[in-house]
């Protein structure tokens, strides 16, 4: 049986793409899936560092494309979790020389040799996201709950549609006190402006930069909530479709609790 | 708990409301939005059709995109010179 490929994308840079894409892609190993992840993002690439992998880079997926390497030697193992590969991009290289015929090859053979073949795309909605999305079964869409994200995810999802993909949403970085206080977008909120498929809902959390720091995955940080909440996107991905989506929250205090029951929320 | 209750005695909204006012807003204005290639394109394929039957001036003609609270319409005006006579085929 083929596999799927997923795009992962945002419009908007620095949202999280890449945490989520190496933390789901992570997450779908776990599960026991094989898993390519590759980085679109050419001549910036980021996933190589963020999972620790940057010193065994030899090929990639330029190298992929343009049939100077096979897939396997682009493909990096990672080491602490079985059956996680990464093909980085290219660092040297502008986005332009990728076609997106050539890409889309691509895709369709790594579809029959991994189970999921998570793609990041550039910010942007440029060539570089063209090239991105071409070979994809699927989308997910990662936003803030700010307004310039929310704006750009909506732009991201028309274009999305506009090329038969149904995109899930992730919102990330949701801080549950400032929400709670009025000061940010509820993810009600974001869902009503933007009327898409919730996948999973990711809250603010201090792991993040320390996992990226180290190299290590987030998802095999117990105490990480944010690599809680990819764990569960992942399983829902898999298969898991009924399991519940977690809303974050942040302990309140009684006096809290009291004052919402009288209403002063 | 007392900011809460401060605002809301002051009647304060919380800004996410804000947000979301302003987003739901702007997202209908931006899909509104045509650009000026497939505004030509749609104007000579309208002049293409309309000559068939009638003879227009072609440089006085205009084609706006116009937009109100509710509705946005899309807005032909041309000046006819003269009624072209179906040719018996």
């Amino acid at each position: 049986m083929e596999g799927k490929v997923i795009v992962v994308t945002s419009g908007k840079g620095g949202v999280g793409k890449t945490t989520a894409t190496s933390s789901i892609g992570a997450a779908l190993a776990l599960e026991g899936k094989r898993v390519a992840i590759v980085d679109m993002d050419i001549g910036l690439r980021n996933l190589d560092v963020v999972m620790g992998l940057e010193n065994r880079i030899v090929f990639n997926i330029v190298d992929v494309v343009l049939g100077k390497c096979k897939i396997s030697q682009a493909a990096i193992r990672d080491r602490r979790i079985d059956n996680l590969f990464l093909i980085p991009a290219s660092q040297s290289d502008n986005k332009d020389v990728l076609s997106p015929a050539g890409v889309e090859r691509v895709a369709n053979e790594l579809r029959k040799e991994f189970d999921y073949v998570i793609m990041d795309s550039p910010a942007g909605i440029e060539r570089g996201f063209q090239n991105a999305i071409v070979g994809a079964n699927e989308a997910i869409v990662i936003c803030t709950p700010d307004v310039s994200s929310v704006r750009d995810a909506d732009r991201v999802i028309g274009i999305l549609y506009s090329r038969s993909l149904t995109p899930k949403l992730v919102v990330n970085r949701i801080e549950p006190a400032r929400v709670e206080r009025g000061e940010m977008l509820s993810y009600e909120d974001v869902l009503e402006v933007l009327s898409i498929e919730l996948l999973g809902l990711v809250p603010m959390d201090e792991h993040v930069l320390i996992s990226s720091n180290t190299g290590t995955p987030l998802v095999l940080q117990n105490e990480s909530k944010a690599g809680h909440a990819f764990r569960r996107i992942a399983k829902r991905l898999n298969g898991e479709a009924d399991l519940p989506i977690e809303i974050p929250t942040h302990k309140s205090s009684m006096w809290k609790k009291i004052s919402k029951t009288f209403g002063f929320k | 708990m007392f900011s809460a209750l401060f605002k809301r005695f002051t009647s304060q909204k919380p800004s996410k409301m804000a947000a979301k006012k302003r987003l739901q807003f702007s997202l209908i204005y931006d899909k509104l939005e045509v650009n000026d290639t497939t505004l030509t394109d749609l104007q000579n394929d309208i002049v293409a059709v309309i000559s068939k039957y009638f003879e227009i001036d072609k440089d006085a003609l205009e084609l706006k995109v116009k937009r109100d609270d509710n509705v946005s319409a899309l807005v032909f005006n041309t000046p006819i010179l003269q009624v072209k006579r179906k040719k018996a085929s």
